[in-house]
């Protein structure tokens, strides 16, 4: 099997059949003690699969929180968090690590690889299958995200964007129902950044479910077509974006003013 | 800006006549400004009035004539294209004048009509980022720095938008300390 027939055969797979619905928060409200920022304020949402959903507002505003729970790696103070047909609030820990290995891809903006292990021994952590398959897998992620060359390399020796990409394999490596990235470009130059925000658009082409937490507007209106606007706790806005093929003049309009002399 | 130095700009290559310097501008601006072929004509007859293009050789066919940039026109174009532009700052859209009603008239209508431009700018950073994939498919770079150019001014208009919403407006609508 080639690269790009693997990416078609996994993507997207898992635990939703019959259900349009891939994310459900319901009144979901996160209350931190001592009332630091990132609280929730009774958000209510839904997220289908296939969707590429960008989670936008200003910092401290919640989006990070509700990524958060919909990874599992936070619990809601009131309200449920349903992924994939499963209630996170009906599992314990040992559950939950289950749910997150199962179903979760999580991208975050500094990478978090483990500095002592090679690009290959990163991707590999989390990887249920063992052995030779896991490997094999591995080595067609690195090749299909354009890494290849720094299999063996260590993060040190990486630049961000080829970090970034290996954490991006590590997230896949099991075929997650959900691929989250938490400002994944945060961290990379514009350049760098727009090539790591492009292999997710194509990630999403192939299928994949992704939800996004970024500030940027630019990168988030270019590959997602539906941004949710978050501001202390509350969603404020949830738009779906349309993309008709328009004539340039109905976008730009450069303004001449009628020579008068 | 006027078409004038964009006339000149086109001249400077090569000799060309009107429907030639519409049918190139308007590929330079990638469909971005549209002239009719009148503006084209009356807007070269000035310039010849003010010496700083002359007619080149006969009349085509159909009375096509081509013209070239005098001395004194390579002198403007050059003059103009060495200048930064310092002028006022141009706010065209009506957005600008409708905020300012708005904080007068509006009665707490001010969130929503925020919230439905934000919007308006989320739409539009789309169809800007499909249309700069397009330039850059095309081979169109410079088209692609031009409306990257209006991005970051649509993303910068979305940002005033976020700062305005998150302003406590009192009842009269002007903004409160």
């Amino acid at each position: 099997m080639d690269g790009r027939a693997f990416f078609r055969a996994f993507r997207g797979g898992g635990g939703t059949k019959g259900m349009t619905d891939l994310v459900s928060l319901t009144d979901v409200t996160k209350v931190y003690q001592g009332g630091i920022t990132g609280a929730l304020n009774g958000i209510s949402v839904t997220v289908e699969k296939g969707e590429f959903t960008a989670i936008m507002g200003p910092s401290g505003s919640g989006k990070s929180t509700m990524l958060n729970l919909v990874a599992g790696l936070d619990k809601p103070s009131s309200g449920t968090v349903v992924v994939g047909g499963t209630d996170l609030g009906k599992l314990g820990e040992a559950g939950l690590a289950r749910f997150r290995r199962d179903h979760i891809g999580f991208v975050f903006q500094f990478f978090h690889l483990l500095p002592n292990l090679t690009a290959l021994e990163n991707i590999l952590i989390p990887a249920q299958l063992k052995g030779n398959t896991a490997t094999v897998r591995a080595r067609e992620l690195l090749e299909e995200l354009g890494i290849k060359d720094v299999a063996d390399s260590y993060p040190a020796r990486m630049s961000g964007g080829q970090q970034q990409r290996v954490a991006i394999a590590r997230a896949l490596i099991n075929n997650p129902t959900l691929l989250l990235a938490d400002e994944p470009t945060g961290a990379l130059d514009t350049r760098t950044g727009d090539q790591v925000m492009e292999l997710l658009g194509q990630l999403h082409r192939n299928g994949q479910t992704i939800l996004l937490v970024t500030h940027d507007a630019k990168l988030a209106t270019r590959h997602a077509a539906r941004v949710i606007s978050v501001m202390d706790g509350k969603i404020v806005d949830d738009a779906r974006l349309e993309s008709p093929e328009r004539a340039p003049s109905d976008v730009i309009r450069v303004r001449g003013e009628e020579a008068s002399r | 800006m006027s078409l004038k130095y964009g006339v000149l700009g086109l001249l400077k290559g090569e000799p060309l006549h009107g429907y030639e310097v519409k049918n190139r501008f308007e590929a330079m601006l990638g469909g971005t400004w549209e002239v009719n072929i009148g503006q084209i004509y009356t807007t070269l007859q000035r310039l010849e009035r003010d010496g700083l293009v002359r007619p080149v050789g006969p009349r085509g066919d159909r009375g096509k004539l081509a013209y070239e940039l005098s001395p004194d026109g390579h002198k403007a174009l050059d003059q103009w294209l060495a200048e930064p532009d310092s002028g006022p700052q141009q706010l065209h859209e009506d957005i600008y004048v409708k905020l300012l009603l708005a904080t007068r008239i509006a009665n707490g209508g001010l969130q929503p009509m925020l919230a439905r431009q934000k919007r308006a700018y989320l739409q539009r950073l789309r169809d800007l980022n499909r249309l700069e994939e397009r330039a850059r498919r095309d081979g169109r770079i410079d088209l692609a720095r031009l409306i990257r150019g209006a991005l970051l001014h649509t993303e910068a208009d979305l940002k005033w938008m976020d700062e305005l919403s998150s302003e406590r407006f009192g009842a009269e609508g002007a903004p409160k300390e």
